[in-house]
């Protein structure tokens, strides 16, 4: 096996164990606990108060405006990564293309928070 | 050791275009978020001086008139790219004057508005000069998300939530068609530059199906954005809800930056396998001017019957790729068919813009676009109606408009190729032109000779801004039909850079 | 190569299997949440094409941001989160017939281009030798060379994006 591929095996043996711990960890637990279920019991969990209403709540466009705010950053992430690593090799010349790059997205964020999207109410 | 990285030498001038464009975007923002309110009237004029700004650098690059090849070729700033800029950034420029008004009575959000509209511009330049399939696709999503955006401005109206939605589902489908497309076409080349893949496809008959299915798959991701019949459902839905302006918009600069791209990549990537696309351009040509035409004849309202009419005008701008190849190199080949849809483009700009904003002139009185609000209007508006008439007549190909020129160098193409499906696609051709003659007369009919609906007569009030862009288009629509010489040189002169 | 083997088989089961699930299951969050497996497995075969750096943006932008994206969706609509019946419409035969050629189709055409054809083999080849072929770092001298306009077009591009979508989701 290629030497690239034997670092990945040890990912594949560690994500095995723990699956396999889980699955021992929960027939142990099924195998010794007493079974009595009732309603009561079944009821979601909310800090200790009955819950209230249906299980389903609309959320507010608002939390979207956050949602997609995190993606512009996280495609920004994925660039800074491959120009990090070779951040000596490319100098002056990189140093100035990622800040244009950079600057246009905090446009964006100057934007959001100009416009009151950011405000927390 | 990682290996040394070479600096790419960047051209300032050849991306001065695009730079000054970035520029506009940014103070239109700053304008907006700094003055608020108070800016909101400035927003429409930096935007239009940022456009007529940014054309400084394509002409000075014009003058310089050296073919720029940056990247190892993959952005190329040759005539052809030139003269599409310009055309990309008047039309946004005529674009945003018959917005200026629209925009700022209806309360929409102007300086979001303008930002949006120049950064699709701003991919419309970028694809004039891709010449690789990345830049390609990342050019097109620059001009078609701002665009969806658009298209949906009104979004308390239901039409236009559905104009926008419409639009923007069938986009990303035909996107990810397109990239399905891209990455089999890549793994055959092993290169996205439009030049190597010419050479790795066009060299053997290997994988023959592969390549054939890539480039189907490309050429239907484009005939969406032109809007080619069986990918026009989008069209008329959107053209109707869309705010006016943008649906000019998309009619011309959205449909001329989807022939940049189709221009680039078949007569640069995929040359010599004209025995795949040819067939395939034949039948969407011939589709799309006989289905637009005969769905337009029964249009009640003019917006949707302008969006068939330039679903149809698609079609003459596709019948010049179906016989590009067959086209003898001493009546220039391929570079024939190029000019032929760069002028066409050209003059469908001007007449076509034209005719939206007289719609929007008369709109501003009538509130509607039923055709049947169009009766009396030579009674009571002689000069929109004058006007009316030159951009309807010109789209129906009637000399001395501009309008019969563009179809004249298109038959040209066609009878220069002289196959035997040339001159049946010709014939098509003709029919076509006779068809629309029908509607495009019907509208001048109403105008003329209908009373008007309710006795209506009071003057229609043009303001200064959409004035000037019916000045603007009705200029180069006789000056265009007058003088053909000067668009024949601006066609001529738009041949693909020799590549390096 | 037989690990190889027998990795992408197992991989590929796992994203078509969840692939299915995606399109048959009646509960739209159930939906997206199958989407995870089928892009973390698609992830697992860049690793095993060596393609480390595409396989951790497949993580990074698919799941951790797409997903997400989705479920907030999800939620902002008035879809009821749980079993619908009428998901499905009558064109899900007509969608099916399509998909199946489709499927024909795409597979022939592979089939018949690369079907002899074998991925260059990773034994043998050093750690070293690969991060400088396809490694991040490759990947960050193609950006910022060859593709440094669509580069710096996808930050307008972004920056675009974010504005509509504040105008569309503004309440005012």
């Amino acid at each position: 096996m290629a030497e690239f591929l034997r670092a990945y095996l040890t990912v594949a043996v560690f994500a095995g164990a723990a699956g396999l711990l889980v699955a021992l960890l929960s027939t142990l637990g099924w195998a010794v606990r007493p079974s009595r279920p009732s309603r009561q019991k079944s009821i979601a969990y909310e800090s200790g108060v009955d819950p209230a209403g249906t299980d389903f709540g609309q959320s507010q466009v608002r939390y979207y405006i956050f949602a997609l705010l995190f993606v512009l950053f996280d495609v920004e992430a994925v660039y800074i990564f491959p120009w990090a690593l070779r951040l000596e090799g490319y100098g002056v010349f990189g140093l100035v293309e990622m800040g244009v790059f950079i600057v246009i997205l905090a446009l964006g964020l100057v934007y959001a928070w100009r416009k009151g999207v950011l405000r927390w109410v | 050791m990682p290996p040394v990285f070479d600096t790419p030498a960047i051209d300032y001038h050849a991306f001065a275009p695009e730079i000054a464009m970035v520029v506009t975007l940014v103070v239109l923002l700053f304008v907006d978020l700094v003055f608020e309110e108070r800016g909101r009237w400035a927003t429409a004029t930096v935007a239009g001086i940022g456009l007529l700004a940014s054309v400084v650098p394509v002409l000075s690059l014009a003058v310089d008139g050296a073919d720029r090849s940056l990247f190892g070729g993959a952005y190329v700033v040759d005539n052809f790219a030139l003269v599409l800029k310009a055309l990309f950034l008047v039309a946004g420029y005529v674009t945003v004057l018959i917005s200026t008004d629209y925009i700022a009575d209806g309360d929409y959000y102007e300086g979001e508005y303008y930002f949006m509209l120049v950064s699709s511009l701003l991919g419309m330049t970028v694809m004039a000069s891709a010449r690789d399939l990345i830049s390609i696709f990342v050019a097109l999503e620059m001009l078609s998300i701002p665009a969806y955006l658009l298209a949906g401005w009104r979004k308390r109206d239901l039409r236009g939530n559905e104009a926008s939605l419409k639009y923007y589902l069938l986009g990303v489908f035909a996107s990810a068609v397109m990239l399905y497309g891209m990455s089999l076409v890549f793994g055959v080349s092993g290169s996205t530059l439009l030049v190597d893949i010419n050479q790795a496809i066009s060299r053997g008959v290997d994988s023959v199906p592969l390549v054939t299915v890539g480039i189907v798959f490309i050429v239907v991701g484009f005939a969406f954005k032109v809007s080619a019949v069986p990918f026009h459902t989008w069209a008329p839905d959107t053209y109707q809800g869309a705010p006016t302006p943008i649906t000019a918009f998309l009619s011309v600069a959205s449909k001329a930056a989807g022939f940049a791209a189709l221009v680039q990549i078949v007569f640069i990537g995929f040359l010599g396998r004209e025995d795949v696309w040819a067939p395939m351009f034949w039948v969407l040509a011939a589709l799309t001017m006989t289905v637009g035409n005969l769905i337009a004849l029964r249009q009640t309202n003019l917006v949707r019957l302008l969006a068939y009419s330039s679903v149809a005008q698609a079609g003459f701008m596709l019948a010049p790729f179906a016989v590009a190849a067959d086209i003898p190199a001493d009546r220039g080949g391929v570079g024939a068919a190029t000019g032929a849809v760069v002028t066409y483009l050209l003059i469908y700009a001007g007449m076509n813009l034209g005719a939206f904003a007289v719609v929007m002139a008369v709109a501003r009185k009538t509130r509607s676009a039923e055709i049947s609000a169009y009766g009396g209007l030579f009674a009571y508006a002689p000069g929109l109606a004058v006007l009316m008439g030159v951009f309807v007549f010109s789209l129906a190909g009637i000399p001395p408009l501009a309008g019969w020129y563009a179809k004249f160098v298109v038959f040209k193409t066609l009878l220069d190729a002289g196959t035997v499906a040339a001159v049946t696609l010709a014939v098509v051709a003709v029919v076509n032109s006779v068809i629309a003659l029908f509607y495009y007369a019907s509208v001048a009919r109403q105008m003329i000779m209908e009373p008007a609906p309710e006795a209506e007569t009071a003057r229609v009030r043009v303001p200064g801004s959409l004035g000037a862009a019916l000045g603007i288009c009705a200029v180069a629509t006789l000056a265009f039909g007058a003088f053909p010489g000067l668009i024949a040189q601006l066609g001529d002169l738009a041949l693909l850079g020799v590549l390096p | 190569m037989i690990a190889q083997n027998i990795a992408f088989a197992i991989l590929a089961l796992v994203a078509t299997l969840a692939a299915l699930r995606v399109v048959t299951t009646r509960n739209v969050v159930h939906a997206a949440l199958y989407l995870v497996v089928v892009l973390a497995s698609v992830g697992a075969l860049y690793v095993l094409l060596a393609a480390e750096f595409v396989a951790a943006v497949q993580i990074l932008i698919y799941i951790g941001a797409i997903v997400v994206l989705f479920l907030f969706g999800i939620m902002l609509t008035r879809a009821t989160i749980g079993v619908e019946s009428d998901l499905d419409n009558d064109q899900r035969w007509i969608a099916a017939i399509t998909g199946l050629f489709l499927l024909g189709v795409l597979t022939f055409v592979l089939v018949e281009s690369f079907g002899d054809d074998q991925l260059p083999g990773l034994a043998g080849v050093s750690r070293e030798e690969l991060t400088a072929q396809r490694g991040t770092g490759a990947v960050g001298d193609a950006i910022f060379s060859t593709y440094l306009v669509p580069f710096e077009v996808i930050s307008v591009l972004l920056l675009a994006a974010l504005v509509g979508a504040i105008v569309l989701a503004r309440r005012d």
